[in-house]
């Protein structure tokens, strides 16, 4: 049984921790808030300034089925290219930030313990397996996902602000992105974040964990993130679809994570 | 009734028997009993890589044996009842604390651990932070404590959850001898009034001496000598000792000290002289005999072998027959 009031104690270190490290922190959050902000604003902007430059994504826009932009009254080549830009180009790099955060925070916060010395202590407590793997788990998801999700609020009010004037309507989030950011990426992160888990037990440091974990989950990750901009042409539904596999995924892998779990083989990693 | 209690090891704190523990083809126990009652205050003494932390590691569930007849800790069966022992039991091994945290905050993080609410963990923390003299010292980050506040900071993390087992490794590491004597005042006195156990892992052998109801030396994954620290040093060291201490500025003939019954040899020490004798039946004889010699004396008595020697016999003895066996 896991006792919540225990889960919350440790998720609550765990958390305090991280966002005191500065040095993990800082790049995680500063490098993705620049490119969240930076690629609307530029891509936007240059439409806006030099609508003829449009001219030149012609071909790159009718590649998309016609069915992947709506029938707004007015649309323009600009409006269509600012749409296809801000909804279909992008949406990738909302998989990668949340696993890239989650990585660093996992490897931190499972390794990163053996390596300070303090995952001894917390062993010999009356922390049930289950209630630890949780809170470690909770521990990097939910800063993952939230940031994610900050960084999709701000591309909203970009995208809206600059956006909705080109395309002639208030078009964003679509439905394909709410599916992305409520399903896709809370799953995915999970995914990646449970791998990172299962390679930190055996790990002796952070940065071990940090890139055993990277190298097993960045190609994974990679090939999924590529294929979003497919993913988002069709519909919401398949996107849903492909989270529910994610979700299978992670359960298996809690799975065999609490299975596998053992402090025994924790100690025996540790000097 | 109560025969039949201490065979199934219902009054005892640890029962263990034939532990072994193997890393790879090193073998770190090999087979070790221990049988420590509750309340006790016990010493496992050994040398670096005896295996103490592997001892402590098993019993506390956190590491498997290879092979052993018994194990129960509290009554508990390990591994299977590890969950179930681990509330009982406080341990403060060579770890860190959370350095970003504050010192109330680790101690009231551990004590959620063992099911207060916050209330009761600030207050359980704050409690022990006054009894280790850290309560002004709450809410800074241990990050900048001393060795020697860390380490109180840990034996404090081990209390949180008022424990019926304690393991301490190295308690006084770090301490200012005021504090070491503070700590072991109170590892005496709530083992007597609690019925606390305490399982204590440690090099300075004279405060062993003094706190341990019992001791146990472990070297090289054996355990080498069981028993009460008084009762450790004579079966160790065979040697029987009287101490002679005349007034000071005056001396005592050594020829008169070699005449004395079972006398063999005498040395001299700053203030006192040591004589050997053949047996310890020859005590109480040399005593009386000593006594009468016409010279002014503070006292004559039997110099008990100490813990210290005996550890010494024993590791050393390990030693030997270690280097034996490699020969």
């Amino acid at each position: 049984m896991i006792r919540i009031d225990r889960v919350r104690a440790l998720l609550t270190k765990d958390l305090r921790e991280t966002f005191s490290t500065a040095q993990i922190m800082l790049p995680l959050v500063v490098v993705p808030l620049m490119i969240i902000i930076g690629y609307p604003v530029a891509f936007l902007w240059a439409i806006r300034v030099a609508p003829d430059a449009v001219d030149g994504l012609k071909e790159f826009i009718s590649g998309f089925p016609a069915s992947a932009i709506p029938a707004i009254p007015g649309l323009t080549a600009a409006g269509r290219a600012a749409y296809i830009g801000v909804v279909y180009l992008f949406a990738g790099f909302f998989l990668i930030v949340p696993v890239m955060v989650s990585t660093v925070i996992a490897a931190n916060s499972f390794a990163g313990e053996k390596e300070r010395r303090t995952l001894e202590g917390l062993l010999y407590t009356p922390l049930s397996d289950a209630e630890l793997i949780v809170g470690k788990i909770a521990a990097s998801f939910l800063p993952a996902v939230a940031f994610a999700w900050v960084c999709f609020a701000i591309y909203t009010v970009i995208v809206d602000v600059m956006g909705a004037p080109i395309v002639g309507a208030l078009f964003f989030p679509t439905a394909n992105w709410w599916a992305l950011m409520v399903l896709l990426v809370p799953a995915v992160s999970l995914f990646v974040i449970s791998i990172v888990v299962l390679v930190s037990t055996k790990a002796r440091g952070f940065q071990e964990a940090n890139a055993i974990g990277g190298s097993i989950v960045l190609p994974i990750i990679g090939v999924v993130a590529a294929q979003v901009s497919g993913l988002m042409v069709l519909s919401a539904e398949v996107i849903a679809a492909v989270s529910v596999v994610f979700v299978l995924l992670d359960a298996g892998l809690l799975l065999m994570i609490v299975r596998a779990f053992r402090r025994s083989r924790i100690v025996s990693y540790l000097p | 009734m109560l025969q039949g209690a201490a065979d199934s090891g219902e009054g005892l704190a640890v029962d263990v028997r034939g532990l072994t523990r193997s890393f790879g083809a090193v073998t770190a126990l090999a087979g070790i009993d221990l049988e420590i009652e509750r309340g006790a205050v016990f010493g496992l003494l050994g040398p670096n890589g005896a295996g103490k932390t592997t001892t402590v590691r098993i019993l506390n569930g956190v590491l498997d044996p290879t092979r052993v007849e018994v194990l129960r800790v509290l009554g508990r069966d390990l591994p299977e009842g590890d969950a179930l022992v681990r509330p009982l039991v406080g341990v403060q091994t060579d770890t860190n604390l959370y350095d970003r945290l504050s010192a109330r905050e680790n101690l009231a993080l551990f004590a959620r651990f063992y099911g207060l609410d916050r209330v009761a963990a600030a207050a359980r923390a704050d409690g022990l932070l006054d009894m280790f003299g850290l309560l002004d010292r709450a809410r800074e980050r241990v990050e900048r404590f001393s060795k020697g506040m860390k380490q109180k900071m840990l034996i404090a993390r081990a209390l949180v959850g008022s424990p019926q087992l304690v393991y301490l490794d190295e308690p006084t590491a770090g301490l200012d001898p005021e504090a070491s004597h503070e700590l072991m005042s109170y590892i005496r006195t709530v083992s007597r009034a609690e019925h606390t156990t305490f399982f204590i892992t440690s090099h300075r052998l004279d405060e062993m001496e003094t706190v341990c109801t019992k001791v146990a030396v472990l070297a090289d994954g054996v355990i080498r000598a069981q028993g009460s620290p008084a009762a450790v040093a004579r079966a160790a060291v065979p040697r029987v000792r009287a101490r002679v201490t005349p007034l000071p500025g005056t001396a005592v003939p050594i020829d008169d000290l070699l005449a004395l019954p079972g006398a063999l040899r005498a040395e001299f020490g700053p203030d006192f002289t040591l004589v050997d004798l053949c047996r310890v039946d020859d005590v109480p004889a040399f005593i009386r005999a000593a006594a009468a010699l016409p010279v002014q004396l503070l006292g004559v008595a039997e110099e008990p072998p100490t813990l210290k020697e005996a550890y010494l016999a024993l590791v050393g003895a390990a030693g030997r027959a270690s280097g034996d066996v490699t020969s």
